[in-house]
């Protein structure tokens, strides 16, 4: 080891501050996941506060903890599903666009929502949903509706949180699979015009089968976080309705009310340890499929 | 058949076209809908095509001091960060890409083990605050963030690009590593690097998650903390305006499109620009893996 710091110091010496940021932000942090096992007091630090075994996870497995979870896989399937669904679709249509000035307008468009933050997007829910002055409200209005007052409908939550997540990441998935089309190959679509094949015969028999990599790997990458909720998202949108909180109440934001709403410190970490285990184990579990259906795509 | 054709084409531009509708105007309400009188607002609701016309909320929002603090805050964690966040990450990740470098498996796994197992929110919290004691500072929403894994993965993928013998022969030139990736790995990469500045550039802008866990002094809250405010909030004079005396009536549903077009104008400014870069570097990142 000192023979191959010799030899290569200044590669380690570049390396060093990224070792350095991982040590401190990523690794110290983990000794926060023993707070789980402990009766934390801020005062006497981790190492004072006195051990409560798994008190902490009775608590936390007698009451909230079955509820969140699902919650958390909901949306998160919802997302999955629904999101790299409709990107592959505009995508794909995107692709068939022949007029080049209408096809660039779009894209640029449909890219758009993905550079503003969570809460320009909240604002802009509001903006469109609130019951006196919402846009939604008012043509159902002018289109001779009732109005609905969405904020305290919290079974429609889990719907609009899915509309708005494609809205915001869908031009940004289209972009992959378009760049994905791009790099296939005409011959392949020429050969098929020539057999006389249509439009759809040559997505289905084409497009969709090459893209099935670039698809696999996006679902692995999402699957792989099923566990963790988008807390920018969620919490920027919800924030603290207590209407909202049955349907929409995610693990990460659960985490964070414990954290710093209650101030229990150790309820948090349960929670916490609770989510990043279940993700590990969601990771290998899939990466284990995917290994034995396609070897390639496997992440390791 | 000729009509399945033509049925497909309507599909498929009516798909496109109203998607691309439903992206764009949300973004025009709010724009357009900031120039509307508080008057029209408060009895119109949000408009598409408003009547009146004013710029009150925007001599409102600039009236008072907080936007300017607001946006010094968030420009300088931009700047700082990402400028920090580029350093690191591509010199980490040119160590990783090396082949010369023996441990970097395992380096490359002690990354990768980061992003799927999490560090957890309590051990983050605690960190930054009680151990750091970076509570109220600047340097709350800047550190976090300095190396993301994942961006740093798609510059070792680029840099794996670049040929190794360039490498070799500025070393038979007798040139040392660091000079190396200064001089010659760094100008290679420059899609990858740009593509990594705007990533993080994004990153920091957007951010509001450190802000809300860490910064509750007012002074140094971001632009995104400013419009959570905004919209939570609605005693905006106290927030906004401090001590100035604006005596008209305060256009608070105004001020609200005002603060959301003021954060989001530098992005759809940069936002051609950027698309390109950003394209490019999904390409990148997507074909590499």
């Amino acid at each position: 080891m000192i023979r191959e710091l010799q030899k290569n110091g200044y590669l380690y010496l570049l390396a060093l501050p990224g070792m350095i940021f991982l040590l401190i932000f990523a690794y110290v942090p983990m000794f926060g996941h023993l707070i789980a096992f402990k009766k934390f007091n801020i005062a006497k630090g981790i190492w004072g506060s006195p051990w409560v075994g798994f008190d902490n996870f009775k608590f936390f497995f007698g009451g909230d903890w079955l509820h969140i979870t699902i919650n958390t896989l909901y949306l998160n399937a919802m997302f999955i599903v629904c999101g790299l669904g409709t990107s592959l679709l505009l995508a794909i249509f995107l692709n068939e666009i022949r007029l080049a000035f209408l096809k660039r307008i779009c894209q640029s468009f449909v890219f758009m929502p993905y550079f503003i933050s969570w809460l320009v997007v909240s604002f802009m829910t509001y903006a469109m949903f609130n019951t006196t002055g919402g846009l939604i409200n008012k043509m159902l209005v002018r289109a001779g509706f009732e109005k609905v007052s969405w904020f305290s409908l919290a079974e429609a939550w889990p719907f609009i949180l899915t509309i708005l997540f494609v809205w915001k990441t869908a031009g940004y998935f289209s972009i992959i699979f378009l760049a994905a089309i791009t790099s296939i190959s005409s011959e392949y679509y020429e050969s098929a015009k020539i057999d006389g094949a249509t439009r759809i015969q040559q997505i289905i028999h084409i497009t969709l089968p090459l893209l099935r990599p670039t698809f696999i790997v996006l679902l692995l990458l999402q699957i792989g976080r099923i566990f963790y909720g988008d807390f920018g998202m969620i919490y920027g949108i919800i924030g603290d309705n207590p209407i909202l909180i049955p349907t929409t109440d995610v693990i990460d934001t659960y985490a964070y009310r414990a954290l710093r709403q209650i101030g229990n410190f150790s309820l948090s970490g349960a929670v916490v340890l609770y989510q990043a285990v279940m993700g590990l184990v969601t990771i290998l579990i899939f990466n284990w499929i995917i290994r034995r259906i396609d070897k390639d795509s496997s992440l390791f | 058949m000729k009509a399945l054709e033509t049925l497909t084409g309507w599909i498929i531009y009516g798909f496109v076209i109203l998607f691309t509708l439903a992206c764009f105007i949300p973004f025009w309400m709010i724009l357009i809908d900031s120039f509307a009188t508080e008057h029209s607002l408060s009895t119109q609701g949000y408009q598409l095509f408003p009547t009146e016309f004013s710029l009150d909320a925007y001599k409102y929002l600039f009236s008072g001091k907080q936007v300017f603090r607001s946006y010094g805050v968030t420009v300088t964690v931009t700047v700082i960060g990402t400028a920090l966040a580029v350093l690191i990450s591509s010199a980490y990740a040119y160590a990783l890409a090396h082949p010369r470098v023996k441990y970097r498996s395992i380096m490359s796994f002690l990354t990768y083990f980061t992003m799927i197992f999490g560090t957890g929110l309590v051990g983050f919290y605690l960190l930054i605050a009680n151990w750091l004691g970076l509570k109220d500072s600047i340097w709350a929403l800047i550190l976090p963030y300095l190396l993301n894994p994942f961006y740093t993965f798609i510059l070792v993928s680029f840099y794996r690009t670049i040929p190794y013998e360039l490498n070799e022969a500025a070393t038979v030139e007798g040139a040392n590593d660091i000079f190396i990736f200064f001089k010659i790995a760094w100008p290679l990469a420059i899609p990858a690097i740009a593509c990594n500045s705007l990533f993080n550039a994004l990153h920091y802008w957007n951010d509001w998650w450190l802000a809300l866990l860490f910064i509750d002094d007012t002074k140094l809250h971001p632009l995104q903390i400013m419009i959570r405010q905004m919209i939570s909030n609605i005693n905006a004079q106290a927030y906004i305006a401090g001590d100035t005396s604006y005596t008209a009536v305060i256009p608070a549903y105004g001020v609200q499109l005002a603060t959301v077009c003021v954060t989001i104008g530098p992005i759809l400014l940069f936002y051609p620009f950027i698309q390109k870069y950003f394209v490019k570097g999904l390409t990148i990142g997507a074909v590499k893996g």
